[in-house]
């Protein structure tokens, strides 16, 4: 029995442990993601990873396959399907395959692992991903990536750093992902593997190379911790959030590389007042937040932006917006930061 | 047409009451449809000569839902009864209850279920939704619940009460109780103990059938006791048991009883 209580407030955004893990298995370019149950979890999926691919400029056909379950195999047992649908997909000689589960398949028992486990010759990952045992979407992101580094061994290091956890679903990934080896190069660092964004699945062996994880955000922390038990790799429990959150960070990963960040962190204090600088016009302007931030993380990105450019927020302030998703870093904050002045001058 | 389904734990006997009862009215000159709802298969058997009937789910799995036709699933046996086997997966895979309903949609898109009298003989408990099928959708609207005066038999038949009970809460429900039947082990005070069980969860005693080894003799020759030994006071039984039925217009909202008040029922009578 599974003993986990279900998120609260689980329509707004627990959602669903498959499209979680789908959300990582399908960024292995070269790999075939197999969801064994009805042709709907797999339809659904498809056309989210593919609309949301399109609102960022991608246009990407993820590599699904369904096992397609009817009411025979709900009957009989899906295992048969499970077994002929791997077979066709191992035909086309993928570079893995990933073998995600579905509520259906979970509550009729199939044993997954044991028809899996009959295959050889191409990596066959299982990613257990039945929604209704009290997983959420993030749990789904967590178990693929966990499943996924089950394929890397230990190998010699090269000094550099990995990306954990990208949000392959969320605006400005890539951005985000700039603005993080931005830092680590004022550092001298550079990126080893996005784990997992466009990936080749030879690459993932070499996750154990890095000096370090950068995990995107703290909901990764699982990940994290059960890399550096694997490989003990140390980690970063996040991307840095708005305007203060660059100095932190350089100071934390310099901290666990063991190298000097002054220069570092000079060079970014100097950009973010530069920032403020760039952004000065602002000054004074009355502003209403709309929508309120999303969490915590974002209201306080949001208040220190408020302050440090001496706006002033009433309930009559033009409305300005403010993200799903906190900024990330320096070069998220001015992005921000035009949104605000064209609103403000709208 | 009647629809009745007869319910209790494993092995007590309600394949071969069923099988028996179906006998009996069918020599009363009713028309009789008897489905076993258990993927062990063998309600029919006696009906058949002994012969296990290909179920309902084998001709699934064999043909595909849409290759089955009425013929591959329906076979007359004794005295012109129909006779049907559910069936259902293998042992430890998939879903016995979706074969159930699945079952039921194809015999209701058939015009199966017709007669006089259809007698649902369905498996032990009510482990699932599935095996409460026949209580649902209009299909059985007499439940009749075969146990005999051991505890655990009476425990199986009062878990069935609390299916019925809150079967029959839903809307346009009318599934009901109809009665217990006594199908004993010769134990002593066995048939005041389970009238007693019936008087208490609201409904009553409709036959008590004692244990006679002329079930086995029957059974071992691979035929019901109507038709092995029709002179028997055993056969008689299930003849009166079909008389009963067919009169029977006692139906009832059962009230199942907490596991102390069964317990001290069981005492009260040992």
């Amino acid at each position: 029995m599974n003993l986990r209580p279900l998120p609260s407030n689980l329509c707004r955004s627990a959602g669903c442990t498959l499209t979680g893990a789908l959300s990582v298995t399908t960024h292995v370019c070269d790999a075939i993601t197999v969801v064994h149950g009805p042709q709907g979890c797999t339809h659904h999926n498809f056309s989210l990873l593919h609309a949301t691919s399109l609102d960022n400029d991608r246009v990407s056909l993820p590599p699904l396959v369904s096992t397609g379950l009817s009411e025979t195999d709900v009957i009989f047992g899906g295992e048969g399907a499970l077994d002929r649908t791997l077979d066709e997909v191992i035909a086309r000689d993928p570079g893995a395959i990933f073998v995600l589960s579905t509520c259906i398949a979970d509550t009729i028992g199939d044993d997954v692992g044991m028809v899996c486990g009959t295959k050889a010759g191409i990596p066959v990952i299982v990613v257990p991903t039945a929604g209704f045992l009290g997983g959420s979407f993030q749990t789904g992101v967590n178990n693929a990536l966990i499943a996924l580094a089950g394929m890397a061994g230990p190998v010699e290091g090269n000094g550099r750093v990995n990306i954990i956890g990208e949000k392959n679903l969320e605006y400005e990934v890539d951005e985000n992902f700039a603005e993080v080896s931005r830092l680590l190069a004022l550092l001298g660092l550079s990126v080893n593997i996005r784990f997992v964004r466009d990936l080749a699945t030879d690459r993932i062996a070499s996750l154990a190379a890095a000096r370090l994880n950068v995990l995107r955000d703290p909901s990764l922390i699982p990940v994290g911790e059960f890399l550096q038990e694997r490989f003990g790799t140390p980690y970063i429990p996040a991307y840095p959030v708005g305007l203060s959150g660059t100095v932190g960070f350089l100071e934390s990963v310099a901290g666990a590389c063991g190298i000097d960040c002054h220069r570092a962190v000079r060079e970014e204090r100097a950009l973010r007042q530069e920032t403020l600088d760039d952004f000065a016009d602002l000054a004074g302007a009355g502003i209403s937040l709309s929508p309120l931030p999303p969490d915590p993380e974002g209201s306080r990105a949001a208040q220190d932006l408020v302050q440090a450019l001496g706006l002033e927020v009433r309930s009559s302030g033009r409305p300005v917006p403010v993200p799903v998703t906190p900024p990330i870093g320096i070069t998220g904050v001015r992005r921000l930061l035009h949104r605000w002045r064209r609103a403000l001058h709208a | 047409m009647k629809q009745i389904a007869l319910y209790g734990k494993g092995g007590i006997g309600k394949s071969t009451t069923s099988a028996n009862l179906s006998a009996a009215l069918s020599l009363a000159g009713y028309n009789i449809l008897q489905i076993g709802c258990d993927p062990k298969r063998d309600s029919t058997r006696m009906l058949m000569a002994g012969r296990l009937i290909p179920t309902v789910m084998d001709q699934v799995r064999e043909r595909g839902a849409t290759g089955v036709t009425p013929a591959d699933v329906v076979y007359t046996g004794f005295n012109g009864v129909r006779c049907v086997e559910a069936g259902g997966p293998e042992p430890g895979v998939g879903c016995a209850g979706r074969g159930i309903i699945a079952t039921f949609q194809l015999l209701e898109k058939f015009g199966t279920l017709t007669g006089d009298v259809i007698v649902y003989d369905v498996l032990g408990d009510v482990v699932c939704g599935g095996f409460a099928m026949p209580m649902r959708e209009g299909y059985a609207q007499e439940v009749y619940l075969v146990t005999s005066g051991e505890l655990m038999s009476l425990y199986a038949a009062n878990n069935i009460c609390k299916a019925i009970e809150r079967l029959s809460a839903r809307p346009k429900s009318r599934c009901r109780l109809a009665g217990v039947i006594c199908n004993a082990k010769n134990q002593p005070k066995e048939e005041e103990l389970v009238a007693e069980f019936a008087h208490r969860v609201n409904s009553h005693l409709v036959q008590f059938i004692p244990r006679d080894r002329v079930v086995q003799l029957a059974e071992l020759n691979r035929k019901t006791v109507i038709e092995y030994e029709p002179a028997s006071a055993q056969a008689q039984r299930y003849r009166d048991l079909a008389t009963r039925i067919m009169e029977n217009t006692r139906m009832t909202i059962p009230t199942p009883l907490e596991i102390d008040e069964l317990e001290a029922l069981a005492i009260e009578f040992m």
